[in-house]
C-alpha cells in the first residue's frame, strides 16, 4: 500500500491524459470500430510518454525547473508564447470536456439533467484546488480513478475470447472502415496518450513535492507504474468495447453506452462501479487540466505559482487557475457537446506537441541543469525516435482530420 | 561575472534567497561607464518589459493586458540590480528576499482586487 501511495501522482497524471473523457468515448469508439487494432498504438504512446515524464522529472527533482521553464528558456517568449497559448487553449478546452464529463457521470447515477451539475462540478474542482492538500489529492484522485479496473474485471466476466483479441491486436487492419479512419483514430489516439499538460502536471507536481536527486528513484518509479497503469486502463477500455460492439459492428457515443458492457457482466454493483469511476477519472483530469492551464502560464511568465504559498502570495497564478475553471464553466453553459469539442481540441494540440517536447529531450542533455545526470545514449535514441512520431503525428493530423471529416 | 548574455541570463527563472520566484529576466539593462564602455546594469523582469521585447501587435498585446491590471498604468518593470545576483544556474539566485523589491503590480492589484476577498486566502494548501 506504501508503495502504491508513492506513485499516485505518476497514476493521476497518466489517467487523466489516457482514460479522461474524451478517451473513455474515444478509446471505446477505436474498440468499437476497429477491435483491439490500435493497441500498438497506446503501447507506443506508453514508452513514449514514460520516456519524456522520466527526463521532465529528474529535470524536476535536480534543478527544480517544470516544463515550461524549459519551454521558455529553450524556444524563447515568442515561440513558446505560441506555445502557452496554444497548450493553454487545448488544456482548457479539455478542462471544460471534464467538468462535463464528471456533470455526465453525475447525470448517470442521478437521473438530473447534465447541465445542472456543471456548475457545482465546477465549485468542487475548485474547491479542491483552492483548498486541499497537494498530496492528499494526488492520493484521493489517483487511488479513486483505479476503480476503472472494473472494465478489466468485466473482460474476464463477459464470453472473452482472449486468443481472438490477442490476434486482433496483431492482425492491424482498417475492419472495412477505410485506412484514413484507421489511422486518424491513431492520431487522436497518440496524441491523448502524450498531452502536454501531463508532463506539465507531472513535473509540477514533483516540484510542488519539493523532489530533490534524493528523489530520483522516486520519480522513477512513478513514471514506470503510473503510466503504463494509465495505459493498461485504456487498454482495457478498448478491450471490452472490441468484445460487446466490434462483432456486431455497433458503433457507440455515449458515455451509457461505455459502461453498458460493464453492467451486462457484472450486474449493477458492476454499474456502479463504472459510473464511480468515470466520475472519479474525470474529476481527476479536471484536477489535472485546471492546474496544467495555470502552472503553464505562470511558468511562461515567472510568476509565484503552486500551493506550498497561500494563494495571496500566487494571486496572479490562482487569478488564471480561476479563469480557466469559469471559462470552462461558460463552454458548456452554451450546451456544445464537450466530448465532441476536445477531439477537435486533440486534433489541433498534436500539431504543437514537438514544441513541448523538444525543449525537455534538449534540457535533459544540458550538463547546466543535470550534472552528471544527464541522458544516456538510449534515452537519447528513445527520445528522437519517439519525437519523430511526435513530429509525424502532428504533420499528419490536420490532412487526415479533412479527409475523414474529423472522423465522421 | 563572465556569462553568454542571451544564453545564460534571458529567459531564465529568478528566484530570491528563500526560493520564491520573484519573475523571470524579461530583458537586460544597460548602462555606460565613465570610459565609454557598456556593461549590464540590472535585469529587468514584468510584462511590460517582456512586451517591449518581444514588440509588434503581441508585444503590446501583453504591455495593454498589465497595465488594465494595475491602478496607475504604464508599469515600470521590476529592476534587479546586478549587485543583488548570487549566481546563475538553471536560476538567477538572488542575494535578498523578494519582499525586499518592490511588489509586482499586477500581482498587488489581482491580489487586492480578486484573491484576498475568497475567504481562505491566507492559508497554503501545501
Amino acid at each position: 500500500m506504501r508503495k502504491l501511495l508513492a506513485v499516485t501522482l505518476g497514476v493521476l497524471s497518466a489517467v487523466g491524459g489516457f482514460v479522461d473523457i474524451g478517451d473513455l468515448v474515444a478509446a471505446s469508439q477505436a474498440g468499437a470500430l476497429f477491435g483491439m487494432a490500435h493497441a500498438w498504438v497506446l503501447l507506443v504512446g506508453v514508452v513514449g510518454i514514460c520516456a519524456y515524464a522520466e527526463m521532465a522529472g529528474r529535470i524536476a527533482a535536480v534543478s527544480g525547473r517544470a516544463v515550461f521553464d524549459l519551454v521558455r528558456e529553450r524556444l524563447g517568449p515568442r515561440v513558446a508564447l505560441l506555445n502557452l497559448v496554444a497548450s493553454w487553449l487545448v488544456t482548457v478546452v479539455t478542462l471544460a470536456a471534464e467538468l462535463g464529463g464528471v456533470a455526465l457521470a453525475l447525470h448517470l447515477a442521478t437521473g438530473l439533467s447534465h447541465l445542472l451539475w456543471v456548475p457545482l462540478a465546477a465549485l468542487a474542482v475548485w474547491l479542491v484546488l483552492w483548498r486541499m492538500r497537494f498530496e492528499l489529492m494526488e492520493r484521493i484522485f489517483g487511488l479513486a480513478g483505479l476503480a476503472l479496473l472494473v472494465f478489466a474485471v468485466a473482460l474476464v466476466a463477459l464470453p472473452t475470447d482472449w486468443s481472438e483479441l490477442g490476434r486482433g491486436a496483431w492482425q492491424v487492419g482498417a475492419a472495412g472502415h477505410g485506412w484514413p479512419l484507421y489511422w486518424f483514430v491513431a492520431v487522436a489516439l497518440f496524441a491523448s496518450t502524450v498531452s502536454p499538460y501531463e508532463v506539465f502536471f507531472f513535473s509540477s507536481g514533483g516540484v510542488e513535492e519539493r523532489w530533490s536527486a534524493a528523489d530520483l528513484a522516486h520519480a522513477r518509479s512513478n513514471v514506470l507504474i503510473g503510466f503504463p497503469v494509465g495505459g493498461f486502463l485504456a487498454l482495457s477500455l478498448i478491450a471490452v468495447a472490441t468484445v460487446a460492439y466490434h462483432p456486431s459492428g455497433a458503433s457507440l457515443g455515449t458515455l451509457e453506452e461505455v459502461a453498458r458492457p460493464v453492467a451486462t457482466a457484472l450486474g449493477g454493483a458492476g454499474l456502479a462501479a463504472a459510473v464511480l469511476a468515470f466520475f472519479a477519472v474525470t474529476f481527476g483530469a479536471a484536477l489535472e487540466t485546471g492546474l496544467s492551464a495555470a502552472y503553464a502560464a505562470a511558468q511562461y511568465f515567472g510568476w509565484q505559482w503552486g500551493k506550498r504559498v497561500s494563494p495571496r502570495e500566487a494571486a496572479r497564478f490562482h487569478s488564471v487557475l480561476l479563469v480557466g475553471l469559469l471559462l470552462g464553466v461558460v463552454m458548456l453553459m452554451t450546451t456544445v457537446d464537450p466530448v465532441r469539442l476536445t477531439e477537435y481540441m486533440l486534433v489541433l494540440s498534436a500539431v504543437v506537441l514537438p514544441l513541448t517536447y523538444l525543449p525537455i529531450l534538449v534540457v535533459a542533455n544540458d550538463r547546466g541543469y543535470l550534472g552528471d545526470r544527464v541522458n544516456g545514449w538510449w534515452t537519447n535514441l528513445l527520445g528522437a525516435v519517439f519525437l519523430l512520431l511526435i513530429v509525424a503525428a502532428s504533420v499528419a493530423a490536420i490532412p487526415l482530420a479533412v479527409m475523414t471529416g474529423m472522423g465522421r | 561575472m563572465r556569462v553568454q548574455l542571451a544564453k545564460r541570463l534571458l529567459d531564465r527563472q529568478i528566484v530570491d534567497v528563500e526560493g520564491r520566484l520573484v519573475g523571470r529576466v524579461d530583458d537586460i539593462g544597460f548602462a555606460v561607464d565613465d570610459e565609454g564602455y557598456p556593461y549590464v546594469d540590472c535585469l529587468l523582469t514584468g510584462q511590460g518589459a517582456l512586451g517591449e521585447r518581444i514588440g509588434g501587435r503581441v508585444g503590446r498585446l501583453l504591455v495593454a493586458v498589465a497595465d488594465r491590471f494595475t491602478d496607475d498604468p504604464p508599469v515600470p518593470p521590476l529592476r534587479v540590480p546586478l549587485s543583488q545576483v548570487a549566481g546563475v544556474d538553471s536560476a538567477v539566485r538572488l542575494r535578498c528576499r523578494a519582499a525586499d523589491l518592490p511588489p509586482s503590480p499586477v500581482e498587488s492589484w489581482l491580489r487586492r482586487h480578486v484573491i484576498a476577498r475568497i475567504p481562505g486566502s491566507n492559508r497554503a494548501s501545501g
